[in-house]
């Protein structure tokens, strides 16, 4: 038990470190998209000014919303399931087939992880992004053409969170199993996904 | 092999396995047995780009201005607003409770949310009334399903963007078939008012409310500037006047001008004859109230895409929340935003996973094979929409509307539309259905939170919503078998062919 314990330590920690660093970043994100609507819409009706980017931009920052965030849900049991089954067996049984779905889970994103590593290498990453630039220089002279990869980076990295809490609950369901106690991760009742 | 995606993709859903990975390791499993490799890395692929897309952008924002409008306090004055108007009926707060939901529909795309925010303060309230708590719970829960049938509807974008159709085209079938839910319902508590004698209720129950005059002026403008456009339509439509192209902008603005002082002119002539507390009570709804003429001007008017309405709508909800009704401040806002950003991450990639899943959907014939299937038990349309309106009645009761969407959009979809069934009326009949899920026992969403909003045991209020769900059902078979019910407004304003 202590060794399992020791080993949930790591993953917990940078759970509870780095997911809320994440939550406040999609705050951001979710905030500065519906800016970029708004500039957007103002633009193309008031000014009569079709601006390229703030589609772009907009999806760019919902992307890494979703990657940033999915994790946190999934860590406090916001993905959608139907655990019907899992409620009505006995305790045990119940925790011994949380984990069986916790392990496929864990292949699914363990085997995306090279997948995603091959794809934010590969050919199409190679390209730029149609009208986003970041500046370089301070005085606004230079500016960087935002290269694909930086957005496709959102799903990667997501995928990589993703596996770390999956790891995270299966050590707490092999915990759980042993008879022993684990921190409460369960979100406040209004936080469950609605529909 | 690749046909047997769907069976074993039914055994991880039913095991309990999170739909996300269900849809992605079935077809991801099969794959790889049969050595498609590159085939795994589409599916990784279409994930990503499944997701990259301006128009599902809808989802987080509409969210967003529903969990704004929530925390504005808008709830409160709309149910002041749908008691004023129907309170004094027999078993009047059902029927408060009903018209909220409606109203509520408007503004957010959840029936969750609806049941929540209205659920919290309707159930008290009708208990102190008397009415069983799980007759309370069982009218919130029934009517809180009209909230992704009348637009917006996060559920309807979804389907849109799945099944590549118009979100406007869904947004506008949805009105006639929410608003046709809300009145069965209402026919039942009228039925039943009869029978257990249910109570009525006061029409105004703060009396002597004031409004602070930044409302007071607000309200004072919206009112008249909404009439005064309806006047101006009503003008354009039958004279031709300060129509069409060759109109000027001076003779267009002038136009509407008069109208609007017709519409002042009306509402100053109307007031003597409204009690001053009715008049404050419409007065403070008329700000929320103008969410869903934002949202469904801006799209029939062309003005806005949905994703952009989404977006200006979480404008208004801000400016409302913020500096008109003054009921939020700056240290509510992340909570807010927090709250919208993962509830749409977790659909978001859903809609993705969908997407990776669509195209096993079509590598693998099943569609195909499916509708060999399904042909072979009927030719007759009719007959066939009978059969998958329980299909997904029962799929409904066990899984929520969003992802039962997801996955059989693109299955039934092709099918029906084969058939001849227009996409629009076949998306509505499936959104109708799988939302009507949401209320059903063992796995419904909505009856759970109205348990626990209501603390009264699921059964119970599974028992109690009997009476309601049948209206429901027979809603679906009406839309089912009179596509003009949906159709009309979509083909009215050119949005369906």
């Amino acid at each position: 038990m202590a060794l399992l314990r020791g080993l949930l330590w790591p993953f917990q920690t940078w759970n509870d470190m780095l997911l809320p660093i994440g939550r406040w970043i999609s705050i951001a994100a979710i905030g500065l998209m519906v800016v970029a609507i708004l500039i957007q819409v103002f633009f193309r009706y008031v000014l009569n000014n079709a601006l390229p980017w703030p589609d772009e931009a907009a999806r760019f920052l919902m992307l890494w919303m979703t990657g940033l965030m999915a994790p946190l849900a999934y860590r406090r049991g916001g993905f959608v399931a139907i655990d019907m089954l899992i409620e009505a067996l006995p305790k045990g049984l119940g925790a011994i087939l949380s984990l069986f779905l916790l392990v496929i889970s864990g292949f699914v994103l363990a085997f995306a992880i090279p997948i995603g590593l091959g794809e934010i290498t590969g050919f199409s990453a190679k390209f730029n992004t149609a009208s986003l630039y970041i500046p370089t220089a301070l005085e606004f002279s230079e500016w960087l053409r935002v290269p694909r990869w930086w957005m496709m980076m959102s799903l990667f990295v997501g995928v990589i969170l993703l596996l770390i809490v999956n790891l995270e609950l299966i050590l707490r369901t092999i915990i759980q199993l042993m008879g022993g106690t684990v921190k409460e991760l369960t979100p406040p009742e209004d936080e469950i996904m609605a529909e | 092999m690749l046909i047997w995606f769907l069976p074993v993709f039914l055994v991880f859903l039913m095991i309990g396995l999170p739909v996300f990975f269900g849809l992605l390791a079935a077809p991801g499993i099969l794959l790889w047995l049969a050595g498609q490799e590159k085939d795994i890395t589409l599916l990784y692929r279409n994930v990503y780009n499944g997701m990259d897309s301006f128009p599902l952008m809808a989802i987080p924002f509409f969210m967003l201005a529903g969990e704004l409008m929530n925390k504005g306090g808008i709830t409160e004055r709309l149910v002041e607003f749908s008691q004023a108007l129907m309170g004094h009926l027999r078993g009047g707060l059902a029927h408060v409770n009903i018209l909220s939901s409606m109203l509520f529909a408007g503004l957010s795309g959840s029936a969750v949310a609806d049941t929540s925010a209205l659920g919290s303060m309707l159930i008290p309230a009708m208990e102190r009334q008397g009415y069983t708590r799980r007759f309370a719970a069982a009218v919130t829960a029934a009517s809180s399903v009209i909230g992704p049938i009348i637009p917006p509807s996060g559920i309807m974008i979804i389907y849109a963007y799945v099944m590549g159709e118009s979100v406007a085209a869904l947004f506008l079938a949805g009105i006639v078939p929410g608003v046709l839910v809300g009145l069965g319902l209402m026919l039942v508590v009228r039925l039943m008012a009869n029978r257990y004698d249910l109570p009525k209720a006061e029409r105004i129950v703060k009396k002597g409310q004031a409004l602070t005059a930044k409302e007071h002026w607000v309200s004072f403008v919206l009112l008249r500037l909404n009439l005064g456009w309806v006047f101006f339509a009503i003008f354009r439509g039958t004279t031709g006047i300060a129509s069409g192209e060759e109109a000027s902008a001076a003779m267009v603005w002038g136009t509407f001008a008069v109208s609007v002082l017709a519409a002042h002119v009306l509402l100053i002539s109307l007031r003597k004859t409204i009690e001053p507390d009715f008049r404050t009570v419409t007065k403070r709804a008329v700000v929320p109230l103008q969410t869903p003429i934002l949202i469904l001007g801006g799209i029939l008017l062309g003005v806005f895409t949905p994703t952009e309405a989404a977006a200006v709508a979480v404008f208004y909800a801000i400016v409302v929340a913020f500096f008109v009704l003054n009921t939020m401040t700056l240290k509510d806002l992340p909570d807010v935003l927090s709250r919208a950003a993962m509830t749409s991450a977790v659909v978001l990639l859903l809609v993705g996973a969908a997407m990776a899943f669509k195209t096993v959907v079509s590598l693998s014939y099943a569609p195909q094979i499916l509708a060999d299937y399904i042909l072979g038990l009927s030719e007759n349309p009719y007959v066939l929409l009978f059969l998958i309106n329980i299909l997904l009645f029962i799929v409904g009761m066990f899984l929520d509307a969003g992802p039962a969407i997801i996955i059989l959009g693109p299955i039934l979809g092709p099918i029906f539309t084969d058939l001849g069934v227009h996409p629009v009326h076949f998306a509505i009949i499936m959104s109708v259905n799988l939302t009507v899920g949401l209320a059903t026992p063992p796995m419904g969403l909505v009856l759970f939170v109205a348990s626990s909003v209501a603390k009264e045991r699921v059964e119970t209020i599974a028992k109690a919503i009997l009476p309601f769900l049948a209206v429901e059902v027979l809603v679906i078979f009406l839309i089912t078998y009179f596509p003009a019910i949906s159709m009309t407004i979509p083909r009215i304003t050119g949005f369906v062919d």
